[in-house]
C-alpha cells in the first residue's frame, strides 16, 4: 500500500496545494442514463471523430504540428528574402508541402503505435471491439488530417507568392499543372497511409520511425553501389517514382513504376498492418 | 451477466487459464481472487474480447464481448489503470470515451465528480496522476457508458483504507441497482471486504467459489474462555476437534453454535465467541501463493 498524502484531517494541519484530493466520504451510485441502451454499433462517424481528436489532444501530436509550421514558415521567410523572392508558385507549393510531408507520417504513425505503447489500446478496442473499424477510421481521419495540411499548404504558398509579388516586386508565375498538384497532395497523403501502415505492422514507434526514415535514403546509398538494386529502385524507391509528379509528366512506365512502389510500401504495409492489428493481442 | 465456459488460454507450454468456467450474477459484487500471474487478467482480457481464448469461451449479457453493440454503454471496463496516454489530461480521456458511447459531455463532469477529482486535477496530464488517481479516473472511464456489467482488474491497487471503503459503498449500490460486478485482487481482505461471491483462482485453475459466507464457513470458531483446559476437555467429549492457538484461545472446528452449547452444558465462562477469520481461506490462499510464484506471463 502506497503512502499518500490525501488524508485530510478536517481542522488539521493545511494540506499541500500538491496532495490530491481525497475521495467523498459517501460514494455515490452513478446516475442512470436516460432511455434503453443502444442496440446498434459505434457509427463509424463517430470513430473517426475520436480517431481525428486523439491525433491532436496530446503533447506529442500538438508539438509535431507547430514543428512543421516552424519549418514552413523558417523555409518561406528564407525564400522570401534569397534572390529577392523571385520564384515560381510552384516553387513556394515545394516549400509548403515538403515539410509536411516528412512529418506528417509520424502523426500517422504514432496514432497506431501509441495504442500500443501508451497501453491505450485497452481502452480503444475496449470500446469498439470491431477492430478493422478502428483501423480504417485511423486511416481516414490521418489522410484527413493530411488533406486539410495540404490545403493550408496552398493557401499558405498563394499568400507567399502573393507577399513576394506586392512586396518584393517579383513577377508573379502562378503556372501550375494539374498533375503537380497532384503529385505534391499524393506525396503527402501517400507519406502519411504509408506511416499508418508501417505503425500497424510494426506497433512500435521507433521501429516505425526509423524504418521509414531510413528506407528513402537506404535505396540511394545501396543503389548507388549496387546495380541490379539501381534497376529496382526505378520499380521501388517512391522517391524515385514520385518524381515524375513533380515534373508534370508520366509516361505509361512511370505510372506503372509509381503504382508498383506504391503499392509495395504503401498498400502492403497497410494490409499486412491492418491483418496484425485485428489479430493481436491487446495488452 | 458473465458466463465463462472451459475457457483455456495457452502461451506455448504455458497455460495461464486452465479450463476454466464460472458465472458472474447480476446484483452480486463478485471477487476473483488470486496471486499474481494465477491468471486473472488474462481471463479478464478475454472476457473483454482483447485476448483469444485457446479454447471455451466467455459471454458477456449473453454475447460475446465483440458481439455487443456500442459495449461501452454495456460493460465497463477497467483492465488496467496504467494504460491511459500519459500526454492526455484525465479529463480529455473521458471525453473521449463520452464522444465515442454517444453520452453527452455532462456526463464527463458528472463521473469527475463521482470519484472526487477536483477540477484542476482532472485538467491535469495523466502523466502526473498517482496510481490512486488513475484508478479513480479508471473507474470514472468505466462508469461513463452507465454499463449493466463491471469488469476491474485490481481496481482497490493504490488505494487507501478510505478509498477502498468508498469503492465498496459505490459498488454494492451499483450492485444493488441490479448491476454485475466482476473485480479481481491479489489481496485477500480487500476481497474480503469488498465481494459477495469469490472465485478463487490459482496457476490458472479454479481453485474454490462460493458465496464469502460459504468459503468462510469452513474456518470455523474461534472462542476463549475462563479455563479453555476445561472447554478443551468438553468437546474432546461431544467429539469436536479443537486447538490451542499460539495466541490464546481455542480453534474449534465446529460452528459457533455447537461451541456454545456444550460451553453451555459445562458451565464453561465463554469471554468470546465467533466464526474464525476466514482462516480455511487464507491457509488456501497462501498455499496458492507459496507454490513457485510466478510472474504473470502476460502481464
Amino acid at each position: 500500500m502506497t503512502a499518500t498524502t490525501t488524508t485530510q484531517v478536517p481542522g488539521g494541519a493545511p494540506v499541500s496545494k500538491n496532495a490530491e484530493s481525497a475521495l467523498p466520504t459517501h460514494a455515490k451510485v452513478p446516475s442512470r442514463i436516460a432511455g434503453p441502451r443502444p442496440t446498434t454499433g459505434v457509427p463509424f462517424g463517430r470513430l473517426v471523430h475520436v480517431e481525428l481528436r486523439k491525433m491532436l489532444d496530446t503533447r506529442a501530436g500538438r508539438w509535431l504540428l507547430i514543428g512543421i509550421g516552424a519549418i514552413i514558415a523558417i523555409a518561406l521567410t528564407i525564400m522570401f528574402f534569397n534572390e529577392g523572392g523571385q520564384h515560381a508558385f510552384g516553387e513556394y507549393l515545394q516549400a509548403t508541402t515538403m515539410p509536411m510531408a516528412l512529418i506528417l507520417p509520424v502523426v500517422g504513425i504514432l496514432a497506431v503505435t501509441s495504442e500500443w505503447s501508451q497501453r491505450t489500446g485497452l481502452v480503444t478496442f475496449g470500446l469498439e471491439p470491431r477492430r478493422i473499424r478502428v483501423a480504417w477510421a485511423k486511416l481516414l481521419s490521418a489522410l484527413f488530417v493530411g488533406v486539410c495540411a495540404f490545403a493550408l499548404a496552398l493557401v499558405l504558398a498563394a499568400l507567399a507568392h502573393q507577399a513576394a509579388i506586392t512586396f518584393r516586386g517579383i513577377t508573379g508565375d502562378w503556372s501550375t499543372d494539374a498533375l503537380v498538384l497532384l503529385g505534391a497532395g499524393g506525396y503527402v497523403l501517400l507519406g502519411i497511409a504509408q506511416g499508418v501502415g508501417f505503425g500497424m505492422l510494426f506497433k512500435n514507434t521507433p521501429a516505425a520511425v526509423v524504418v521509414f526514415f531510413v528506407l528513402p535514403t537506404a535505396w540511394s546509398i545501396l543503389g548507388s553501389m549496387v546495380s541490379w538494386l539501381s534497376d529496382a529502385a526505378t520499380w521501388l524507391d517512391m522517391n524515385q517514382t514520385m518524381q515524375p509528379l513533380f515534373e508534370g509528366s508520366l509516361t505509361g512506365a512511370q505510372w506503372a513504376h509509381l503504382a508498383t512502389s506504391v503499392a509495395v510500401w504503401v498498400v502492403a504495409p497497410l494490409a499486412v498492418g491492418i491483418w496484425r492489428l485485428t489479430r493481436a493481442e491487446v495488452k | 451477466m458473465i458466463t465463462v465456459e472451459r475457457l483455456t488460454k495457452r502461451y506455448g507450454p504455458f497455460t495461464a487459464v486452465d479450463d476454466v468456467s464460472f458465472e458472474v450474477k447480476p446484483g452480486l459484487v463478485t471477487g476473483f481472487l488470486g496471486p499474481n500471474g494465477a491468471g486473472k487478467t488474462t481471463a479478464m482480457r478475454v472476457m473483454a474480447g482483447l485476448t483469444p481464448a485457446t479454447s471455451g469461451r466467455a459471454t458477456v449479457l449473453g454475447k460475446p464481448y465483440a458481439a455487443l453493440p456500442n459495449p461501452g454503454r454495456h460493460v465497463g471496463l477497467l483492465l488496467d489503470a496504467s494504460a491511459q496516454h500519459a500526454g492526455r489530461t484525465g479529463r480529455e480521456v473521458l471525453t473521449l470515451g463520452a464522444i465515442l458511447m454517444g453520452v453527452g459531455k455532462h456526463r464527463v463532469d458528472e463521473m469527475v465528480e463521482l470519484v472526487g477529482l477536483t477540477e484542476k486535477e482532472a485538467n491535469r496530464r495523466v502523466r502526473n496522476y498517482s496510481l490512486g488517481m488513475r484508478q479513480r479516473l479508471g473507474i470514472a472511464h468505466a462508469l461513463l457508458g452507465d454499463p449493466e456489467v463491471l469488469i476491474l482488474d485490481e481496481p482497490a491497487n493504490g488505494l487507501d483504507p478510505a478509498g477502498i471503503r468508498w469503492m465498496r459503498d459505490l459498488l454494492r449500490g451499483y450492485a444493488n441497482e441490479g448491476g454485475t460486478v466482476l473485480l479481481s485482487s491479489h489481496l485477500l481482505n480487500e476481497i474480503e471486504r469488498v465481494a459477495d461471491e469469490i472465485i478463487v483462482i490459482g496457476h490458472g485453475k479454479i481453485v474454490a467459489q462460493g458465496t464469502k459466507d460459504e468459503l468462510l464457513a469452513g474456518a470455523g470458531t474461534y472462542t476463549r474462555s475462563t479455563d479453555d483446559e476445561a472447554l478443551m476437555a468438553a468437546l474432546a467429549e461431544a467429539s469436536i476437534v479443537a486447538q490451542r492457538t499460539p495466541t490464546g484461545g481455542l480453534q474449534v472446528e465446529a460452528e459457533p453454535i455447537a461451541v456454545g452449547r456444550v460451553a453451555l452444558a459445562h458451565q464453561i465462562v465463554l469471554t468470546e465467541l465467533r466464526g474464525a477469520d476466514s482462516r480455511g481461506l487464507e491457509e488456501m490462499f497462501l498455499d496458492l501463493t507459496a507454490g513457485a510464484a510466478r510472474e504473470e506471463v502476460a502481464a
